[in-house]
């Protein structure tokens, strides 16, 4: 069965619609069956989706966006992204636990700061670029850890050991999540099986209302950046990806273009950090290492290098992957203590590789090839409309992880 | 003086191990201007092998130490073929994305099978001192060291400069398609590079932990792939010789300045090795032996 | 094409006359651009072909079709062998050198060690005395042999292109714009050693160029290609005559 709609036509603006409203809708009520913790079993191990662990991805959703930004948008391979997001987090620790700030004000800091280091860190790579910039940039994710660790900023940060935030986020009274609740067990079949008795308490309430608050803050994260990408800088950005020499004689300023991306996807790495610390409560320095560099790199090439939505992928495999991965009880063959082991770097390695192999647009070209079978949309005919722009960009960002390039030309 | 001497010995010795990793990484880089961002964690690998086959076999530490480098020699030939060769080499990003990959399997597949304790590493050298000069004590250490890199460096010019592996080796790196015009097969020699950068590494590892005052466990090559890959760019990412002058300078440096700036802890000479890197890069990316030709990719 | 136009007639072929080079309707194309649309010729032993044509004409594509270059579609046989797909270094391999466009010396290597490579598939114990001989017929290189291939002059290079391709003693030799950017006179001495070459015997030449005077003046046949088809072909003499090949390529 596949049906085809017209660009532009009113059936393919209420397809969008109606595929915008069931992802917010299953956006904003997912909280409510995983307030539940739902679980899984396979043979004797059990699986667990927890709300908290949910919001933790929510948290790397930004992150990888933010990486996605300058990898797959601007074509600067830089891996230091965990370095901004344990700067985010970091300060927001500190502010929050330190100086008693709400969290949610802590982003007038972390932003503006991040955005300046970032910049920062951008200059000198404008004269260091492909894997150089790679390899400094995880020298950058390296040397975080020892940072926080250092002696001079140690009370702020508490060292080795990490810095515990108490201050909870507690529900605003005037947000009826309990009555939600109820009316969403109330649903006939499926209410009690997906929400429970749908009776809330202090606890639960307030993990809806931080992953609501995250959710929230994730959502105009992407508005700004998908905003960003089909505006005329995007262009200048994904330019400079394609062809920088191109780029640069159609009049796109290099420089400050590169620089403002990189403090912008570093921003974005600090946001992510401040989600973090709200979805976590915690920090500690090893957190935001070499690993994490490399986990937001997972999340991204599995999500789609060069899409967006991919992101919100990546960000779930990093938290649930290894979460999954340390659940497992038991598999035949495989000695005990192997599974107790850091099973789940080794899955995302193991990820990283295979897709990169087998479905090296990630999940997103995946999901998009298989609804291609079922919905046809048709560019209308004229008109070049953004989206076809950037459906053309996207191709072109396909062939960013392709095996060969047919496509060099070196005379005829 | 005596503590200068004590930081200069210190630093000799691992800049030496910096340097030998260093030169695992310009096998690599020459041959396909591909920096493997795994090599530091397959040199862990291998010196795992080496304290397995030297403690729980019983056989002596260099015998085990050339069958670990053998194997994992195998083990690279064996990854180029299977996950490096099928891209396209023009195209940096999937393959950094491969050798990130193959960083946390190898690094996690070591936790899960080796666990995070720290052991005790049988050292190659005699564990007593040459000479000592007040504090100031020349290691066995220290000179066996630098004489094993020296020594590693002038087989490896030996192998480039005067076989026909080492001729095709070359070729190789200086133009890829003209060596497919005169018959050399660019795949099979790309994996002796590969083959030959393992061995190199896990000779880098053991020398680098059979420093009394190190011990063995997963992580040891995080730190270390940094400082090598500084001191590789330092020394012009082509040249071999540049790797070991790249990688002292940076081990003098970092156990001077560590030792002598007072408000520069331990930790940071990490931060040191990546200030040194950003520096090069910007000032004189062709580094300080390098051939022109390298340039930022 | 008869057998009285080949001016050496090779003894190493095969009894049955065929010949050593073959393509047969090859269609090549760069990504989306297609280059050849549908190319057939044929080189026999000991022969010198040129091909003609103006820039874009598909020309190096064609040369770059017989090494696994270029993805190409169609049948390409060296000694009857069918070599489409195959890569690079193993159509080097049946005997194929080739100098490419802009010569492709290994420009940080020794004069030497290029010349060694253009050995590198040789296993006789000759190749020391063979390089030898090469440098008493260029003393320039024979002087410059411990530096840098991309020191070398432009005509120095060519030379060096040249002399690694004979290293191979190869059973066809393909040559790519051997003229591009070098000087009049150097063009001139490079003609005359391809022409001394083909005296010799027994090396099967295909050249590429758009000097056609000097090309022609060596060649046994031509071909004229426009865009990524054979527009013409016939003997070198036959070529020389003809009124179009006179004004685009000859200029008189």
């Amino acid at each position: 069965m596949s049906g085809t709609l017209v660009e532009g036509s009113s059936a393919h603006r209420t397809y969008r619609i109606v595929t915008w409203a069931l992802f917010v809708a299953l956006a904003v009520l997912v909280p409510f069956w995983a307030v539940q913790t739902p679980s899984f079993s396979i043979g004797s191990s059990t699986f667990t989706f927890s709300l908290s662990n949910l919001s933790h991805g929510v948290s790397y959703m930004v992150a990888v966006l933010g990486l996605g930004l300058l990898i797959g948008y601007n074509g600067q391979i830089s891996l230091g992204n965990s370095f901004f997001m344990g700067l985010g987090a970091y300060i927001t620790a500190s502010l929050v636990v330190d100086n008693e700030w709400p969290y949610l004000l802590t982003l007038l800091v972390v932003i503006p700061f991040t955005f300046l280091v970032g910049m920062l860190v951008g200059i000198p790579a404008l004269r260091i670029r492909g894997l150089y910039l790679a390899l400094v940039t995880l020298g950058l994710a390296a040397v975080f850890p020892a940072l926080v660790r250092h002696d001079q900023v140690s009370e702020r940060t508490g060292g080795a050991n990490g810095k515990r935030i108490s201050s909870d986020l507690d529900a605003p009274s005037w947000l009826p999540l309990e009555s939600i609740a109820e009316t969403l067990a109330k649903i006939p079949l499926v209410g009690e099986w997906a929400f429970g008795e749908g009776r809330l308490g202090g606890r639960e309430e307030g993990a809806i209302w931080v992953y609501l608050l995250l959710a929230a803050i994730a959502g105009i994260a992407f508005w700004l950046t998908r905003n960003l990408i089909y505006s005329r800088p995007g262009r200048s950005i994904i330019a400079i990806r394609d062809n920088e020499t191109g780029a640069a004689v159609s009049g796109v300023n290099l420089s400050v273009t590169k620089t403002l991306t990189f403090g912008m996807s570093a921003a974005l790495g600090g946001v992510a950090g401040t989600m973090y610390a709200m979805a976590v409560q915690f920090v500690a320095p090893d957190v935001f290492g070499v690993n994490l560099a490399i986990f937001l790199v997972v999340g991204l090439v599995v999500g789609g290098v060069g899409t967006l939505s991919g992101a919100v992928v990546g960000g779930l495999v990093i938290v649930f992957v290894p979460l999954w991965a340390s659940q497992v009880e038991s598999v035949p063959g495989v000695p005990e203590r192997f599974l107790r082991g850091p099973t789940g770097s080794f899955f995302l390695g193991v990820l990283l590789i295979v897709l990169t192999f087998v479905l090296p647009g990630g999940v997103v070209y995946g999901a998009r090839r298989l609804r291609s079978r079922l919905v046809r949309v048709q560019p209308s005919r004229g008109t070049a409309v953004p989206d076809d722009v950037i459906d053309v960009q996207e191709a072109a960002a396909e062939g960013l992880l392709s095996r060969h390039d047919p496509s060099r030309v070196s005379g005829l | 003086m005596e503590l200068f001497l004590a930081r200069l010995f210190d630093g000799i010795s691992s800049g030496a191990t910096y340097a030998a990793i260093a030169v695992a990484l310009v096998l690599i880089y020459k041959a396909t201007t591909l920096i493997n961002f795994a090599q530091g964690e397959l040199a862990m690998l291998g010196t795992f092998v080496t304290y397995v086959i030297a403690v729980e076999q019983g056989l002596p530490v260099v015998v085990s130490l050339v069958l670990a480098m053998v194997a994992t020699a195998v083990l690279a030939a064996v990854t180029e073929r299977a996950l490096i060769r099928p891209f396209d080499p023009s195209n940096h990003l999937p393959l950094v994305i491969i050798t990130l990959g193959l960083f946390l399997l190898i690094n996690a597949l070591a936790g899960m099978i080796w666990g995070y304790d720290p052991r005790r590493f049988p050292g190659i050298f005699p564990a007593d001192d040459l000479y000592t000069f007040g504090i100031a004590r020349l290691r066995w250490y220290t000179v066996g060291t630098l004489v094993t890199v020296v020594v590693l460096l002038l087989l490896l010019s030996l192998l480039l400069r005067k076989t026909k592996i080492g001729l095709a080796f070359r070729a190789v790196s200086s133009n890829l398609e003209s060596a497919g015009l005169v018959g050399v097969r660019a795949g099979p020699t790309l994996q002796f590079g590969w083959a030959l950068a393992a061995a190199v590494g896990t000779l880098a590892g053991v020398l680098f932990v059979s420093d009394p005052v190190r011990q063995l466990d997963p992580n040891f090559a995080q730190r270390v792939l940094i400082f090598a890959s500084a001191a590789a760019v330092l020394g012009g990412l082509d040249s071999l010789w540049g790797a070991l002058a790249g990688g002292l300078a940076l081990g003098l440096v970092e156990s001077i300045v560590v030792g002598y700036v007072e408000w520069i802890p331990s930790q940071f000479g990490l931060a040191t090795a990546v200030f040194v890197l950003i520096a090069v890069l910007i000032i004189r990316p062709e580094g300080l032996f390098g051939s022109k030709r390298v340039e930022r990719v | 094409m008869s057998t009285s136009e080949r001016s050496v007639v090779d003894g190493s072929r095969p009894p049955d006359g065929m010949p050593l080079l073959v393509l047969q309707d090859v269609y090549a194309a760069y990504g989306p651009v297609q280059v050849l649309h549908g190319i057939s010729l044929e080189v026999a032993h000991g022969e010198v072909v040129v091909v003609l044509g103006a820039n874009g004409a598909g020309k190096t594509t064609t040369i770059r079709s017989i090494c696994g270059m270029v993805t190409a579609r169609g049948s390409v046989k060296v000694a009857g062998e069918d070599v489409v797909g195959r890569r690079t270094a193993d159509v080097a391999r049946l005997g194929v050198a080739h100098v490419p466009q802009g010569r492709g010396t290994f420009a940080d290597l020794s004069v030497d060690d290029n010349m060694r490579l253009g050995a590198y598939t040789r296993k006789d114990s000759g190749v020391a005395a063979d390089i030898e001989r090469w440098y008493e017929a260029f003393p320039v290189l024979g002087e410059r042999r411990a530096s840098a291939a991309g020191n070398l002059s432009g005509g120095e290079q060519q030379m060096l292109a040249l002399g690694r391709a004979l290293m191979s003693k190869p059973k066809l030799l393909l040559l790519d714009e051997p003229s591009l950017g070098l000087a009049p006179l150097v063009v001139q001495s490079l003609f005359e050693r391809l022409g001394t070459i083909k005296a010799e015997g027994g090396t099967t030449m295909l050249i590429v160029e758009q000097n056609a005077n000097l090309a022609l003046a060596i060649a046994d046949r031509a071909y004229v290609l426009e865009a990524g088809t054979i527009a013409l072909s016939g003997t070198a003499a036959e070529l020389q005559e003809d009124d179009a090949v006179r004004r685009a390529y000859l200029g008189y």
